[in-house]
């Protein structure tokens, strides 16, 4: 077999993993199926199961004392009796639900591995959408006279250095928001559900004092997680600040919308337009604070465009309950090899295939949706230019930092 | 009238909790099984019929004779044999040719499933039945001796058929978008 038929084999059961990780039922299905096998067990079975998964820590836990288990016994059984009452409560698990109790297997997790395999993130280019670059990009190599990414197929030459010092990163889960979730959003904000066509678009529309809201799930094109978007009634907004970072600011302070992750405030201008990016970033341990990209590989976090130095919008990721676990990371050499062994994430639309050198990586954060819950993972986001007619390109290549 | 059925056993032996079977298998069940047939409300369906048997015999399941995949993954493959039986081969067979949209009852299921793999599962799909199986089942998670186990071949058989159905999926990929 040839390194190249190789090659091309190995690809393809990459995508078959991604493929069968990523394949999901509708949400809802996970937990309805559940329902409905609870609901078939007698109420005695049902408890039984309850005491048993309450007791099976203890069992693990050598001379834990009799009066304690005495204790454990009791609570369970009357604890049991009345959480028999679907898969939320019931089933005799030791996962815990959160906040607004709709997932029955979320749970904060902190053991090495804990949210099983992980679907792969990966560039999700849209069709025909602009992919001219938005923002400052990844280590600067937007900036000068580059018109656009290219996601098509290259090339690849690895010409930069990578030395990595880290093995492990934490992985980041959120259950897919529900109807509820954005509508106590909504509530936080002083808005309330609007009525008419608006009404029925993502998880809500909502209107406030001198705003409207809209809110949205996870989407898988644009790739994009759980999003609000604020629209406030121009006509009645203060004056600007001395800077557009400023009156994003009090914008924010004022919707009380001020992201709760850390952040750098970036600020673009485009036409009449300012916008204020608040650049969303992960910590990891022994790299210190690394960037969330999109769907293209930008940079991104929350936005608030200006004109005319007044807020037109503001836009950014839904607050929800993030649960974490560390994961092993793969190795530089590892990373670089999947980089250059990568399949391109758009079809081919620049002829001869060019050649790129990649220059440069960081890792950074992506999103990788799958159903239920979806995952801000680390990747690792190789980069460079190359030029065609006249006209220099990004070429952007995303490799999942997971070890599989 | 006394329960005998999964749960009762579940908290003796060794077996773990078939929720827990259930928390860790359910998608992939489901990605196997979507892998063999065209829409996600046949997938669901059967999904749902694997559980439910699954949940039914657990009282009957023996650890130290086979692991939880392998039993699950053999339920789920009666099963979809059974879908297949039921609904006619030949149905869809004549789908396929003629490219008749399959009724999806519920498009925002369409909608979680990532875009650009549902066109590989479709030649997965559209692969000879052990050629599909070995594929299906290899990259649901199982190990070339469970795949075997499963499709009554030794190990070394399985790596075999497996490689072979993934340079015809190759070749059925490169046709397909040539």
């Amino acid at each position: 077999m040839s390194d190249n038929e190789d090659l091309e084999l190995q690809a393809l059961q990459r995508q078959l993993d991604d493929a069968f990780e990523t394949t999901r039922p509708r949400a809802g299905f996970e937990d309805d199926l559940w329902s409905r096998m609870q609901a078939r067990r007698p109420l005695l079975a049902r408890v039984q199961d309850f005491v048993a998964g309450l007791l099976a820590p203890v069992r693990r836990v050598p001379g834990a004392p009799a009066a304690a288990v005495a204790v454990v016994l009791v609570l369970a059984i009357g604890i049991g009796i009345i959480s028999l009452r679907g898969p939320g409560g019931g089933g005799g698990s030791s996962a815990t639900s959160r906040e607004s109790g709709t997932a029955p297997f979320a749970g904060a997790a902190t053991a090495l591995g804990a949210f099983g395999r992980l679907p792969a993130p990966a560039l999700q280019p849209v069709p025909n959408a602009d992919t001219a670059p938005k923002t400052a990009g990844p280590s600067g190599a937007t900036a000068g006279s580059v018109v656009g990414l290219y996601f098509g197929p290259a090339n690849l030459v690895w010409a930069g250095q990578f030395n990595l010092q880290v093995t492990s990163a934490p992985v980041y889960r959120y259950a897919e928001p529900t109807t509820t979730t954005a509508d106590q959003f909504a509530t936080s904000l002083g808005a309330s559900p609007q009525q008419g066509p608006a009404a029925q678009a993502g998880l809500g529309s909502y209107s406030g004092a001198g705003f409207v809201l809209g809110v949205t799930g996870t989407t898988p094109s644009p790739l994009r997680e759980p999003f609000f978007y604020l629209t406030p009634d121009r006509s009645t907004l203060p004056a600007p600040g001395p800077t557009p970072t400023d009156t994003a600011n009090a914008f924010l302070a004022a919707h009380n919308l001020v992201p709760a992750w850390p952040y750098v405030v970036a600020t673009v201008p485009s036409a009449d337009v300012v916008r204020v990016l608040y650049l969303r970033q992960f910590a990891v341990q022994g790299v210190g604070q690394t960037y969330m990209v999109d769907g293209v590989g930008d940079r991104h976090g929350l936005e608030v465009d200006l004109r005319g130095g007044q807020p037109l919008q503001a836009a950014g990721p839904l607050p929800v309950t993030l649960d974490t676990a560390d994961y092993p990371i793969i190795s530089a050499a590892q990373a670089v090899k999947s980089a250059l062994a990568s399949l391109p994430a758009g079809p081919a639309s620049i002829e001869p295939t060019p050649t790129v050198r990649l220059t440069t990586v960081e890792i950074v954060y992506a999103l990788a949706v799958a159903g239920n819950h979806s995952f801000y993972e680390p990747a690792f986001l190789f980069s460079g230019t190359f030029t065609h007619n006249g006209v220099t390109y990004v070429k952007r290549v995303l490799v999942p930092a997971v070890a599989a | 009238m006394r329960d005998t059925s999964a749960y009762d056993s579940a908290v003796v032996a060794d077996r773990p909790p078939f929720e827990d079977l259930y928390r860790e298998f359910m998608r992939r069940i489901y990605a196997y099984v979507r892998a063999q047939v065209t829409s996600s409300a046949d997938a669901e369906d059967i999904t749902a019929q694997v559980f439910m048997n699954a949940y039914h015999a657990y009282g009957r399941f023996e650890p130290r004779n086979t692991t939880p995949a392998a039993w699950l993954f053999r339920i789920a493959h009666n099963a979809t044999l059974d879908h297949f039986r039921a609904h006619g081969r030949r149905e869809r067979l004549r789908r396929t040719i003629e490219h008749e949209p399959v009724a999806e009852v519920d498009p925002a299921g369409v909608a979680e499933e990532r875009i650009q793999y549902r066109a590989l599962l479709a030649y997965v799909a559209k692969l000879p039945e052990r050629q599909r199986d070995a594929i299906s089942l290899r990259h649901s998670g199982l190990s070339f001796e469970e795949v075997g186990g499963l499709m009554s071949c030794s190990e070394d058989a399985a790596k075999m058929l497996y490689h072979r159905a993934l340079k015809a999926l190759r070749e059925s990929v490169q046709e397909g978008t040539a």
